[in-house]
């Protein structure tokens, strides 16, 4: 009931009921990244997680996204987010097999020099 | 006083001397140092012409004329014969007695209209006519002293003796003005204004052309610094922030290098050099394409839309403007074909880079477009009372833009240096030589361009046009060298 009740947001998969969460926003990041082969943290009117979003599911790939303005706990998560990648840009940010590789930054450097497409295989979403 | 000026200038008492009673009255109003020169015995050659001035110089609110003339117009437009003494510069007549004042003062009035001239014509209390006026107790001072005169060779009047000038003014008053005399006089005097006027407009002309060509100067200068032609609509609508203009002369600064070191790398394969020296080399040459990223991020900041619109490019170049700067996937599209010879791993590389780059494009393309219909969502919609708020989201928005010119550099740098790892040292200098020639060809086209004939020119000179193109085409050739 509590699983039926929560809801999901814009049709991407819905993390835990609210409810039943504790702990803080830190691990809560870490499992949700880690509950997908593609996770992106993201903000629902920002332009370049539209970009990042695109960019994904241009390669084949079904990217797990949370927007962080519609998380009742969005600003914790961003606060920590801000605190892992030691910038103030926190959005868009990839986990790929629940290890973190960036901000569009990255992603696009792991992109052109060939190492994203391995990651994405090798956590499982990819493939050939 | 009266007399005992009388007495001093020593002018005769002929004449009817109940005229001078008006203008004194009227004078003593105006100016107290003035009136002591008019002497109720003055000789009755200047009465009615005294007469005849003071009242139209009265009827105008002469007081401000006369102060204005105490204090001094603006010199510019007076100092037309600037060899000749500026009579407004002198004190007043009040005390001066002395031959030189006098004489100057003399002279002056030979310039200026002529202090015969009655004023009937012009109505106004003009300047002149005050001039006209206190040149006329110069004269008379003059004529009454026997001061010896230190005439000045300017005017032919003073080499004239004293007594001519008296006579003539004598000459002049002993009968009636004539009406013809009295018109050029006054024609004299309107002609020296007029003549004050145009001078003051042509100086104001000249220093306003003169700013303007300072300013033009600067934008070819501009302009030519990144071997741009400059086309004619293009200058003078130039606006540049400071963050622009200095980006636009770094990038100048980045272009010479750039030949510089393509001409080294040119070299090093020609010579030839080891593969390490090639590597130093290209290195160096992939940290000078680091930099101008480093520059344009910089840039972005201050002014996203100067590299956003490409005017820092040549205009060949702005038509294939990506984000900002040149597409990667094209420029290994040219690439491929260019660098032939390559190996069957290098040219699968290549392709995937080419692949891979094409995603990145697509999706930055993407997000800047979902970007734009936001701005416009937010600048067409919302109430008009709103409008402050509006253009503060609005302002939000385009604050985005940075980051897109951002992550657009950012592909094109990790292009490139994905090239290199692709490539053999040998085969990435090439490469390099390869892009540095395209932009130059590509900027000299420009030129070109800019500088072909056009067809609404006349007819007439269609064979000069020709010979001027194939000119420009001769002159360009150097640019072109087979790699």
């Amino acid at each position: 009931m509590h699983f039926e009740a929560a809801a999901s947001w814009g049709g991407y998969v819905a993390g835990p009921p609210r409810g039943t969460v504790v702990g803080d926003p830190v691990e809560r990041i870490e499992r949700l990244a880690s509950e997908n082969a593609v996770v992106i943290f993201s903000v629902s009117t920002c332009c370049m997680c539209h970009a990042i979003k695109r960019l994904f599911c241009g390669m084949g790939v079904n990217p797990t996204v949370h927007e962080l303005d519609e998380d009742p706990r969005g600003k914790d998560l961003e606060r920590a987010l801000m605190r892992l990648l030691g910038s103030a840009s926190v959005v868009p940010v990839v986990f790929i097999g629940g290890k973190l590789v960036g901000t569009m930054d990255r992603v696009m450097a792991c992109h052109i020099n060939g190492t994203l497409v391995p990651l994405l295989k090798e956590a499982g979403a990819l493939w050939l | 006083m009266a007399s005992h000026r009388i007495g001093e200038l020593g002018l005769s008492e002929s004449g009817p001397s109940s005229h001078h009673h008006i203008p004194y009255g009227v004078l003593h109003g105006i100016n107290t140092s003035a009136s002591s020169l008019i002497n109720q015995g003055s000789a009755f050659d200047f009465g009615e012409l005294e007469e005849a001035i003071v009242l139209h110089g009265v009827k105008g609110g002469n007081d401000e004329s006369k102060a204005s003339l105490f204090t001094g117009r603006p010199a510019a437009t007076l100092e037309m014969f600037p060899s000749w003494p500026m009579r407004f510069q002198q004190t007043p007549r009040g005390g001066s007695k002395s031959g030189g004042e006098s004489t100057d003062s003399a002279l002056s009035s030979k310039t200026e209209p002529p202090f015969e001239a009655e004023s009937p014509i012009s109505k106004k209390a003009s300047c002149s006519d005050h001039q006209a006026f206190f040149d006329l107790q110069q004269l008379r001072q003059e004529m009454a002293s026997d001061a010896p005169r230190t005439a000045s060779t300017q005017n032919q009047s003073a080499a004239k003796s004293p007594q001519e000038k008296r006579k003539g003014a004598g000459s002049t008053s002993e009968k009636p003005l004539d009406a013809k005399t009295l018109r050029r006089l006054a024609q004299n005097r309107e002609a020296a204004r007029k003549s004050r006027l145009r001078k003051k407009a042509y100086v104001q002309q000249l220093e306003s052309s003169r700013l303007k060509l300072t300013q033009l100067e600067q934008e070819l200068q501009r302009a030519r610094s990144q071997g741009l032609f400059v086309d004619c609509g293009g200058v003078g609508s130039n606006v540049s922030s400071a963050g622009a203009a200095m980006f636009d002369m770094e990038y100048a600064r980045w272009l010479e290098e750039e030949q510089r070191l393509m001409g080294e790398l040119r070299n090093g394969l020609q010579a030839p050099l080891s593969d390490s020296d090639m590597r130093v080399m290209v290195d160096g040459y992939l940290s000078h394409y680091d930099d101008i990223f480093r520059l344009k991020a910089v840039t972005a900041k201050s002014d996203v839309f100067h590299l956003i619109n490409g005017m820092w490019t040549s205009q060949a170049e702005r038509c294939f403007l990506w984000i900002g700067g040149f597409r990667p996937s094209d420029l290994i599209t040219m690439l491929i074909q260019q660098l032939e010879p390559l190996a069957e791993q290098q040219i699968m590389g290549m392709y995937g880079l080419r692949h891979s780059s094409q995603q990145a494009e697509e999706a930055l393309s993407q997000g800047l477009e979902q970007l734009q219909q936001s701005l416009v969502d937010t600048i067409a919609g919302g109430p008009v009372v709103d409008g402050v708020q509006q253009m503060v989201v609005a302002m939000g928005k385009l604050a985005n833009l940075e980051g897109f010119v951002r992550q657009a550099d950012n592909l094109r740098q990790q292009t490139l240096h994905q090239l290199c790892r692709l490539l053999t040292v040998r085969q990435a200098a090439r490469c390099f030589i390869v892009i540095g020639e395209y932009y130059a060809r590509l900027r000299a086209l420009s030129s070109l361009w800019a500088s072909r004939p056009r067809e609404t020119l006349i007819s007439d000179d269609n064979s000069c046009q020709t010979t001027t193109e194939m000119q420009i085409v001769q002159h360009s050739q150097n640019h072109f060298s087979s790699f």
